[in-house]
């Protein structure tokens, strides 16, 4: 691919609300994140271990736990030590809680997810 | 005849034929215990009772599901008109996904997640779905008894009322002797079976023990219709209905038989 296309292949997919943008980037920056944070939205009151978390996803739970904690790292996720377990829940924090509707309504929309691949595909590397 | 608590109030469970089993429902802070075999109604039961203390009687409701997706509920819930999802945006119910050990610990602590849910919503009523996933905890049955007894007594401390659902492998037939332990626990025990009669298959509950109140001790069959749960009129004529192969009692042979012999249309001669 040339300079010139790779430009506008890149300005094509920022074409995108820059909020949301950020949160991609910043906190949605894999496809086991992405996951794990459709999850939470539509199990809003899920409070449970990393496995069996990665068990409701159908992935790897050694994939899984690290993505968790990055998640919690980054405010997505409510990370704490109960009785020498590590559990997860969403953050109750209202603002993070609306991104991720807006994120997973955007989602609904095929041109915003592609680009939302591209994004996150192009942090992969 | 066991005498009944006086002047307690009840927690319906809006399922009119077993309300009347129980003498008008189950008693505040007990845990009631449903055992049946898969698809005989247990979740449907809980979710009833759910529906109805938030749709008649003005109570909350928590759902702890150990392996159902809460989408699950709602979809199973808006079958019989009930819509669970409006009910969690009024903050009347909570579906809670988890896992019994992080339950079990998260209740044991002043201030748990799940103890905050209870009081964000005031709930009344919680459904336990199932408590066969304790088992995952231990295998040893005096460890597991404990762990239940003691669930079973913060649920009680936070004020709810419980509907533990606990499944049956056997699709017919009596639950194993090693599988009873935890029926001496709870409050109430309630049985669904499958039973065969006349070559077809009908469901059939027995409530067989309601600590502190008296309750109907005949099996009644039952169905799961547009609305939920229907108890209907006892099982007649028939002994040993759950051990899912009832037969018909003497008289009731000697009846048919003689009924049958005499509506024989007459041989040709």
């Amino acid at each position: 691919m040339g300079s010139n296309q790779e430009e506008l292949t890149s300005r094509l997919m920022d074409d995108i609300d820059p909020d949301l943008l950020e949160f991609i980037q910043l906190r949605v920056n894999t496809f086991i994140k992405w996951d794990l944070v459709q999850f939470f939205h539509r199990n809003p009151h899920t409070t449970d271990l990393p496995n069996q978390i990665a068990q409701y996803i159908g992935r790897d739970p050694r994939i899984v736990a690290p993505e968790l904690k990055a998640l919690a790292a980054s405010g997505v996720l409510h990370e704490e030590e109960l009785q020498g377990m590590r559990i997860y829940t969403l953050a109750p924090d209202d603002d993070m809680r609306q991104r991720i509707t807006r994120f997973v309504e955007a989602c609904e929309d095929r041109q915003f997810r592609l680009k939302a691949i591209y994004h996150v595909i192009k942090g992969l590397h | 005849m066991i005498p009944s608590i006086p002047n307690l109030p009840r927690l319906a469970t809006g399922i009119s034929g077993l309300d009347d089993m129980l003498q008008g429902g189950f008693l505040p802070r007990t845990a009631n215990l449903i055992e049946g075999a898969p698809g005989t109604g247990k979740t449907t039961l809980g979710m009833q009772f759910i529906h109805h203390g938030i749709a008649a009687d003005n109570e909350a409701g928590l759902i702890l599901t150990f392996e159902e997706f809460p989408i699950h509920y709602y979809r199973d819930a808006l079958g019989f008109g009930w819509d669970f999802q409006h009910y969690e945006k009024e903050n009347h119910l909570r579906v809670v996904m988890t896992s019994p050990e992080v339950t079990l610990s998260d209740l044991q602590r002043l201030g748990g997640i799940l103890e905050a849910h209870a009081s964000q919503i005031g709930a009344r009523r919680v459904l336990i779905d199932s408590i066969s996933h304790f088992e995952r905890i231990s295998s040893d049955p005096v460890t597991l008894r404990t762990l239940v007894y003691q669930f079973i007594n913060v649920l009680k401390r936070l004020g709810l009322t419980a509907v533990l659902t606990r499944e049956n492998p056997a699709l017919l037939g009596e639950t194993p002797e090693d599988e009873e332990d935890l029926a001496f626990i709870a409050d109430s025990y309630i049985m669904l079976r499958y039973v065969e009669i006349e070559s077809a298959l009908a469901k059939a509950l027995l409530v067989l023990k309601q600590r502190g109140s008296n309750h109907a001790r005949d099996i009644r069959q039952y169905q799961i219709g547009a609305t939920g749960i229907v108890v209907q009129e006892p099982f007649e004529g028939a002994q040993g209905v759950m051990s899912g192969s009832p037969v018909m009692t003497m008289r009731d042979a000697f009846q048919k038989a003689f009924f049958a012999s005499k509506n024989r249309p007459p041989e040709k001669s």
